[in-house]
């Protein structure tokens, strides 16, 4: 019996345990629901920009409903215009909220709060616009000499790099990786967390270690679990495509990111959900009780969220100080290096080190973490002092 | 063959084994005793490095015990404990292939079990839903579902009914007769006394009395004495004789004591109803080996 047959028969046990319960099909079910029904009615609701509502009052200048609603053109929405008798019936229906600025004698603008800035550019440039015209009409010019000067020839414009169309979706995929891997290693890092606990509760754990070494049965439990992480991203990821795709809100410019990108994102995510679920069980070893469970948990949280801001960071500055050391020192470099090496170039030593760096890592908190098992397996109740664990567990 | 050599392992200031020695030959079921706290459940964790000794080696013949071998032994922890939402056929099953054995080999092995347990109709039923008793039994089987060649037993007859006690004591003398060395620890001295061919008394961690327990019996000093006359327990008023059990009606008497002479002065006294003169049983032996 090679050990490695070990690992992948604990892993198997632990992956069709769960895949197989009541409790995951359930979640499973509800998490696709929501995503394919509440997904295409959020989308709605956000794809169509609802119109601005325009209130005027006072004196307002011939054509400016047209004039505006060209102006709002320009940036791809809609307005609504409606006229109101004094200025306080326009203040009392922005007050309502009925319209979301007011205009005044064609020169004041008046807001419920804070002004909306785009908004003030598509009324400006459309007061403007009719000024301007009323000036040149004013000077007696032609119609021809009128449009030479409102419409000035645009500006040319060069790069000296190829722009590269496929930066976005690079971008976004790198940035949607690490969210991914973010998320993860707080949900499945908490299962492989429990099942650990659980084990040595349940005490089964003795019969189990009278055949294998903790070493193999931790790996088997991150192996297994994290499969079935990845199934369950896999669904999740597979309805939240197809509600987008359905409601035709984003185009998903998948062959835009390539295959390399993919290829990295992809095994980070494995790296970096090793590396976690790995310190996730060997804290589950340090303790056997719920409460004990909720307090250890948040320790890689305070590890996870540095890498998460330094993988944003990376994204404007892949070059900056910080995110170039974090994208190769654990645990952070999962969270940093896919990002790096996705808008800049990375020399491949650098990434070697850092893939050699985080297997490392790895290796060493397995094997802490075996003995910090070994050490507690035989306490139950207490949370196990960390010292005492290792102390106690020198076989592993 | 297993042997313990010296066994030595300190928890702090305690002393949970003070150089634990003894064998376990193949086809012997050794009974391993001792009061609380004496180290059995130490001292059977170490054989399967779940407890590491500050000194002294387990061996198997011969050789020290590591991983392959610990795949070759049976172990039943003294604190119970099984997947309980995981169905029992697919848990015996999963500990078979565990120990190393293919899936089928695992799989016949599990049904094997499960019909001698009188589980078979229970096979799909996950363990939590099985009465005490019968996840007592799958224990077992989880324990010796790889036909193991050792098995080391902590504590196998705790919380068994009769019925459930006669079936344990039967499937061990079955698999020791199958060749398999047994090691198991009780408290109840009359059932091991039963089951059992060689005693391993432990105290305060070290080994006080251990042997072929007919031999034991035998070697004592001291023989067993219970006498009724008229129906009432009799003792003899004699130098060196000393009352057992809390009924008033055992002695242990000096093995060379003259038992003509003893019988002369209880017929002296009345009707001799009953009247023997035995090797000590294995109580006896305990209680003067740990005598403290």
């Amino acid at each position: 019996m090679s050990p490695l047959r070990q690992v992948m028969l604990i892993a198997q046990r632990d992956f069709l345990q769960r895949i197989r319960s009541r409790a995951f099909l359930v979640s499973m079910l509800l998490i696709v629901g929501v995503v394919v029904i509440a997904g295409p009615l959020l989308a709605a609701e956000s794809a169509v920009p609802k119109p601005y509502k325009i209130g005027t009052t006072g004196t307002v200048q011939d054509g400016f409903n047209d004039a505006v609603t060209a102006s709002a053109k320009a940036f791809d929405r809609t307005v609504g215009v409606s006229s109101y008798a004094s200025t306080a019936e326009g203040e009392a229906a922005l007050e309502k909220g009925d319209i979301n600025v007011l205009l005044v004698d064609g020169e004041q603008l008046v807001w419920n709060q804070d002004p909306n800035y785009q908004l003030t550019s598509i009324v400006t440039s459309a007061v403007q616009g009719l000024d301007r015209a009323k000036t040149i009409a004013s000077l007696g010019l032609s119609q021809e000499e009128a449009a030479r000067l409102l419409a000035p020839a645009p500006l040319a414009s060069r790069s000296l790099t190829a722009p590269d169309p496929s930066q976005t979706p690079k971008q976004i995929a790198s940035y949607v990786g690490s969210l991914l891997l973010y998320i993860s290693i707080l949900m499945f890092g908490q299962f492989v967390m429990l099942g650990v606990m659980e084990e040595k509760q349940s005490r089964v754990v003795e019969v189990v270690l009278s055949r294998t070494r903790p070493r193999q049965l931790l790996a088997g439990k991150v192996i297994g679990i994290g499969a079935l992480g990845i199934i369950q991203l896999v669904i999740i990821g597979g309805a939240g495509l197809f509600t987008l795709s359905r409601a035709n809100v984003v185009n998903v410019d998948l062959a835009g990111i390539g295959a390399r990108v993919a290829l990295t994102v992809v095994v980070w995510y494995l790296l970096g959900y090793a590396l976690f679920a790995v310190l996730y069980a060997a804290l589950g070893a340090t303790v056997s009780r719920q409460e004990d469970a909720q307090g250890v948990g948040f320790i890689p949280v305070v590890v996870i969220l540095p890498g998460f801001f330094l993988g944003i960071a990376a994204l404007e500055n892949p070059n900056a100080i910080l995110p170039h050391l974090g994208s190769i020192i654990p645990p952070f470099s999962p969270f940093v290096m896919p990002t790096r090496m996705t808008v800049t170039h990375v020399p491949v030593w650098e990434v070697a080190l850092s893939v050699v760096l985080i297997l490392l890592a790895t290796y060493l908190v397995l094997r802490v973490g075996a003995r910090i098992y070994q050490g507690s397996i035989l306490r139950i109740g207490a949370k196990v002092k960390l010292r005492d664990a290792l102390k106690a567990g020198s076989r592993d | 063959m297993l042997e313990l050599s010296g066994l030595r392992k300190q928890y702090g200031n305690v002393t949970a084994l003070d150089g634990v020695s003894f064998d376990v030959r193949p086809g012997r079921v050794v009974g391993f005793l001792g009061p609380n706290g004496a180290g059995k459940t130490t001292a059977m964790r170490c054989v399967f490095g779940l407890v590491r000794p500050d000194a002294g080696e387990v061996r198997w013949n011969g050789s020290p015990v590591g991983p392959q071998e610990h795949l070759r032994f049976g172990y039943m922890p003294e604190e119970r404990g099984l997947y309980s939402k995981m169905k029992i056929r697919e848990q015996l099953v999963y500990f078979g292939r565990l120990s190393g054995m293919d899936p089928s080999a695992a799989s016949s092995s599990a049904d094997r079990w499960l019909s001698r347990l009188g589980l078979a109709d229970r096979a799909l039923s996950k363990l939590e839903d099985l009465s005490h008793g019968n996840q007592q039994r799958v224990q077992l089987a989880v324990s010796l579902v790889h036909g193991p060649e050792l098995a080391v037993l902590d504590e196998p007859f705790a919380g068994l009914d009769p019925i459930g006690v006669e079936d344990m004591a039967a499937t061990l003398r079955e698999l020791a007769d199958s060749g398999a060395g047994i090691v198991f620890s009780s408290h109840q001295l009359d059932l091991v006394q039963d089951v059992c061919q060689d005693v391993v008394i432990i105290d305060r961690g070290r080994v006080v009395l251990a042997g072929d327990l007919t031999d034991l019996r035998d070697r004592s000093d001291y023989r067993h004495l219970e006498v009724r006359v008229d129906g009432q327990p009799w003792a003899p008023s004699m130098n060196g004789i000393e009352t057992v059990g809390d009924d008033g009606q055992r002695y242990l008497i000096q093995k060379d004591a003259d038992v003509e002479e003893v019988l002369h002065r209880a017929r002296q006294s009345g009707a001799v109803t009953s009247f023997s003169f035995e090797p000590p049983n294995l109580s006896d032996l305990f209680r003067q080996a740990v005598r403290r």
